[in-house]
């Protein structure tokens, strides 16, 4: 039989019985559309989260105080009998040329006032690197001054600046911090928050003053970054190094590169999702077992036609290929309709949530049409051999019903 | 119609085509097994987690610098808000309904004997730290009772730590410095093992006062408090709340966190992640159903004589109706109590291989799954239910 | 007890109305034989079909045994059909999954009458019509007099006033049909079933009491034997 027959055939057949084939593909449809609206979900998350990585700059170096054993933990709240000091900061910077930009981080939690208001508010003390380093940008005035490490100024965060000065200019207000009084020198763009960091809720004050301000002697963290992202793992080596010779020869801080982070978070993310649409994907075995069922009925019901079929020179072989594809017809069409559909879910909530970057990866939509297709040839196949097996002479005899 | 002759007639109906009725409870059955497995292995992880955290003791609480509602991270910043002393820590001792208070502060630092170190958590507590949570004491023994704010250079070491550093030998009245201090051995702690991947073993306990300095510090990291019984937890956290407003200078600075509200929340979370999973995995549970409606239609187009020749000896539409319905409810039943069994038995066999992995199957969400397969089975069944209950018995009778 | 009065039925097919029976004026006694013939698409079957309640007329009434069964509801009609009426096929329609003597329980089923009542029923009738010892056969294990015979005792296990017959010895050879009818005819006789029988086969159809032919739609002749050839022997 030639292949256009054969399609023809087989696609008469599945028209004769539209309501039972449209059922047997929904099934597809439904398994093939959660797996592709999962791994969607679950690329969004990760394409959100390395782009908020990459908004940092990609050849970034963490440094922080204190170490420990124990395998994966941090010193999240590292405290060690060396400070991290400026002066670390200054060594680091003249000793490793490839560092192109460092930035010493104090951080506190304070209440700022302004005349007559006043909030809680997180104060960051840094330097004038930080803007650069973080891709931070500023709406109005200006970042903290370059060089100056100690003095009286502040640049207020977007919704530190609403909260305190409504929609007035907030440029060469004054802003209380406890006992210190700062002038505000800029306010900074919204940004929202970034990697746990929400900057509109910051005030960034010299580092030196913050020290003073919450009586510190050990910085929170140093950011350093990168000339070049092939150094990376050279450079935090020669930084471990530094800080070790300056703290007597005591490794107490951890130096996390951003590509180990991030690396973390994608091996995270991609098993979630694989597991979650692995989950959904059983719903495809269900659906497969529903057409295997519909195509025995299908069999059965046409028992005298394939005896016809037989009797006129149609071979076994042939006759299979007949049913696995009208099997494969249905499935495939599942799992077209089922991607258009989760294709379509997934630009619905694009278009709602535009921050959250939901498609589906290259490699979900090429398993889920093949997948949907081997289905159906996989399911199929049952029926499509005890078709072929009829007897062509029982077949024709026997009575319908 | 009574019940019995229902259930009868939807058997003969399902055992009159064993393949198609086979293939049809399948998929029911994996549908449901899949919602059983996963909500075991969900209900498992809940209660594993859980269990992590209150083996600590209940009736525990802990108090941190800073409103957490500023910076979402508490304790480990301070700042211009009112530090935690050791003299606040006293005061709550003496609240009745605190039975014991756990100044802390800690850090990380190099701990160090006979030219062996290792960097470790150091927790810098009192003599009630071991009891307030849930520690014991295996060798020699904890933290003097002194007065707290006279740090003696005294240190507890975790197992691990002990292992670590002298290997079998005797760690009592020897000398280990910490971050370059010199301190002695006077206990070892029972191991406690992990907590949520953290090595609790892995650590050195000295006083608060000794600690403060090692880390530069002139507050506290946290207070935790222990009141007598679950009961008065709420009215003593009310009293220590107010009395550290008073010494805070009327100030709120400071977050109380009692353990059960913790659990709470962390009880909430953990169930809503386990019931998106069921959610997910019950999808399969839906193309299951969709797989009954096609069935039961198919089922309900063959037999359309046999429903024109019930309507002609006398059954009424609802008759028919139910009829179909049993059927298509029986199908489903009997897919669920074997998925239920063999999602059970999966979770056995998982948890058999991967004694890690910890699984726990309720018995209300067995009940469910079943309530849950006959509902489905009910709403499947309900289209070609009614078609068969519409027919016109002429016509159907006059079908071949 | 039978009284059709202008009783009309129009179809609708293919857009335009084809009018199956006319104005048919008919009234049927308690106990009466009476065959229906006529050629095909002479309104036989139609008439049959409301005569058994599974059909409302167009026009016109039918009363059966006093009540207006026009102002019935589709449940109540149900109820009449389940006590009163009980039907013969040309396709006999039993239930293939079921035995014999599950087959002449549906009715009972759909009755809900008390199952421990059921057994003695269900034997009598098989035992009525000389299938006792094939009860618990399948309709596939046994020959078309056979399955027609259990469509008799299912058709009777509920005591009904009137047998309606369609066909009923379409689908049989010659032997098999004679003593389909001869059961027929003896329910007919000794129990005073009213029994009405569609049929083709002048044969058959002129074994009845009382002849009504039909044609177009119309009753064109309505005869009653002088001596009913079906008291008599054969």
């Amino acid at each position: 039989m030639r292949s256009r027959d054969l399609l023809r055939f087989s696609s008469g057949a599945l028209r004769g019985h539209r309501l039972r084939t449209f059922l047997s593909l929904l099934g597809v449809a439904i398994g093939v559309a959660s797996v592709i609206m999962l791994t969607s979900l679950g690329e969004g998350a990760r394409l959100y989260v390395t782009g908020e990585f990459a908004s940092l700059g990609s050849n970034l170096l963490i440094v922080l105080p204190g170490k420990t054993e124990t395998a994966g933990a941090m010193p999240f709240m590292g405290s060690a009998p060396h400070d991290l000091t400026l002066e670390d900061v200054k060594d680091l910077r003249r000793r490793i040329p490839e560092i192109r930009r460092i930035a010493p981080v104090v951080m506190g939690t304070a209440t700022a006032e302004a005349p007559g208001r006043s909030r809680d508010a997180t104060i960051i003390g840094t330097t004038h690197e930080v803007l650069e380093l973080r891709k931070l940008k500023m709406a109005v005035g200006r970042f903290l001054p370059p060089g100056e490490t100690d003095a009286p100024v502040c640049v207020l965060g977007a919704k530190i600046a609403s909260d305190l000065f409504g929609n007035g200019n907030p440029l060469g207000e004054t802003v209380r911090i406890g006992e210190t009084r700062l002038r505000v020198i800029g306010t900074m763009a919204p940004r929202g928050t970034s990697i746990g960091m929400n900057f509109d809720e910051v005030i960034e004050i010299p580092v030196e003053t913050s020290m003073r301000m919450f009586d510190r002697s050990t910085l929170f963290r140093v950011l350093v970054e990168v000339a070049s992202h092939e150094r990376i793992e050279g450079v935090r080596r020669e930084v471990i190094e530094v800080i070790k010779e300056r703290h007597d020869g005591v490794e107490d801080v951890t130096v996390i590169t951003q590509d180990a982070v991030l690396e973390t978070f994608n091996q995270i993310l991609m098993i979630l999702t694989a597991a979650l649409a692995g989950i959904a994907a059983i719903s495809l075995t269900v659906a497969g077992i529903g057409i295997m069922n519909v195509m025995l009925v299908s069999v059965s019901e046409r028992t005298r036609e394939i005896g016809l079929l037989k009797a006129l020179g149609v071979s076994g072989r042939q006759i299979v290929a007949v049913f696995l594809l009208e099997a494969a017809i249905i499935s495939a069409s599942g799992g077209v309709l089922g991607l258009g559909a989760g294709l379509g879910a997934g630009q619905a909530l694009r278009r709602i949530v535009p921050e959250f970057p939901v498609q589906p990866p290259v490699w979900a939509v090429a398993a889920a049409l093949a997948v949907s297709v081997s289905i159906g040839l996989l399911f199929g196949s049952l029926p499509a051999r005890r078709a072929a097996r009829l007897d062509p002479v029982e077949a024709l005899m026997r009575k319908r019903g | 119609m009574i019940a019995e002759d229902v259930l009868r007639q939807a058997l003969r109906a399902v055992r009159g085509h064993r393949t198609r009725s086979s293939l049809t409870m399948l998929g029911i059955m994996i549908g449901i097994a899949s919602v059983i497995l996963l909500t075991s292995i969900g209900e498992g992880t809940r209660i594993y987690i859980l269990s992590e955290f209150t083996q600590f003791g209940t009736n525990l609480a802990s108090i941190n610098p800073g409103r957490v509602e500023t910076t979402g991270m508490h304790g480990a910043i301070g700042g211009t808000v009112h530090p935690l002393t050791i003299e606040d820590a006293e005061a709550i001792r003496r609240i009745p309904g605190v039975v014991a208070t756990v100044p802390t502060t800690m850090g990380a630092a190099a701990v160090e004997h006979a030219g062996r170190t290792r960097n470790v958590f150091v927790y810098g507590v009192t003599s009630e730290g071991a009891r307030a949570w849930g520690m014991g004491v295996r060798v020699g023994r904890f933290l003097p009772a002194a007065d707290p704010s006279v740090g003696a250079a005294v240190a507890v070491l975790g197992p691990k730590l002990k292992l670590e550093l002298f290997g079998d030998a005797n760690p009592l009245g020897e000398h280990v410095r910490i971050g370059g201090q010199r301190f002695l051995v006077i206990g070892i702690m029972e191991p406690k093992g992990q907590f949520l991947g953290f090595d609790i073993d892995d650590a050195v306990y000295i006083p608060v006062a000794t600690a403060m300095p090692l880390f530069n510090r002139s507050d506290l990291h946290e207070i935790d408090f222990v009141t007598s019984n679950a009961m008065v937890t709420d009215s003593v956290v009310a009293r220590v709340k107010a009395l550290l407003i008073d010494r805070h200078g009327g100030e709120e600075d400071f977050t109380i966190t009692t353990q059960t509200g913790m659990l709470e929340s962390l009880d909430r979370i953990l169930r809503i992640v386990s019931l998106a999973v069921t959610g997910i995995a019950a999808i399969s549970l839906l193309v299951g159903a969709i797989g009954i409606l096609t069935m039961m239609w198919i089922s309900v187009n063959e037999r359309t004589s046999e429903i024109g020749l019930a309507k002609a000896i006398g059954a009424t539409r609802r008759q028919i109706l139910w009829l179909y319905l049993s059927e298509a409810a029986l199908l489903s039943s009997m897919g669920g109590l074997l998925g239920i069994a063999g999602g059970w038995g999966v979770a056995a066999l998982i948890h058999l291989l991967l004694p890690a992995l910890p699984v726990h199957t309720p018995k209300e969400y067995a009940f469910l799954a079943l309530v849950v397969s006959v509902a489905v089975g009910l709403l499947s069944g309900i289209l070609p239910a009614r078609r068969a209950a519409a027919m016109d018995p002429i016509e159907a009778l006059a079908a071949e | 007890m039978i009284l059709l009065s202008g009783v009309s039925r129009t179809f609708e097919v293919g857009g335009r109305p084809v009018r199956a029976l006319r104005g048919i004026d008919l009234e049927i006694e308690a106990g009466e034989y009476v065959s229906i013939m006529g050629p095909s698409g002479s309104g036989k079957s139609t008439l049959l079909n409301i005569l058994g309640c599974l059909d409302r007329p167009t026009d016109g009434s039918y009363r059966l045994d006093g009540q207006e069964t026009s102002r019935l509801s589709e449940d109540e009609l149900s109820i009449v059909r389940r006590h009163k009426i009980g039907f013969i096929f040309q396709f006999f329609h039993l239930v293939p999954r079921l035995s014999a003597a599950e087959n002449v329980e549906l009715p009972m089923i759909f009755a809900g009458i008390d199952p421990g009542l059921r057994r003695e029923r269900i034997s009598v009738s098989l035992a009525s019509v000389g299938l006792t010892d094939r009860a618990h056969h399948r309709p596939d294990q046994l020959s078309g007099g056979e399955r027609q015979r259990v469509a008799m005792a299912r058709a009777m296990v509920m005591q009904p006033a009137i047998l309606l017959a369609d066909e009923p010895t379409g689908n049989l050879d010659s032997a098999s049909g004679g003593e389909v009818v001869a059961l027929l005819e003896t329910m007919n006789r000794e129990r005073g079933l009213t029994l009405v029988v569609v049929t083709h086969d002048p044969g058959i159809g002129g074994r009845a009491g009382r002849r009504i032919r039909l044609a177009d739609g119309a009753l064109v002749e309505d005869k009653r034997a002088e001596a009913s050839p079906a008291s008599g022997s054969r």
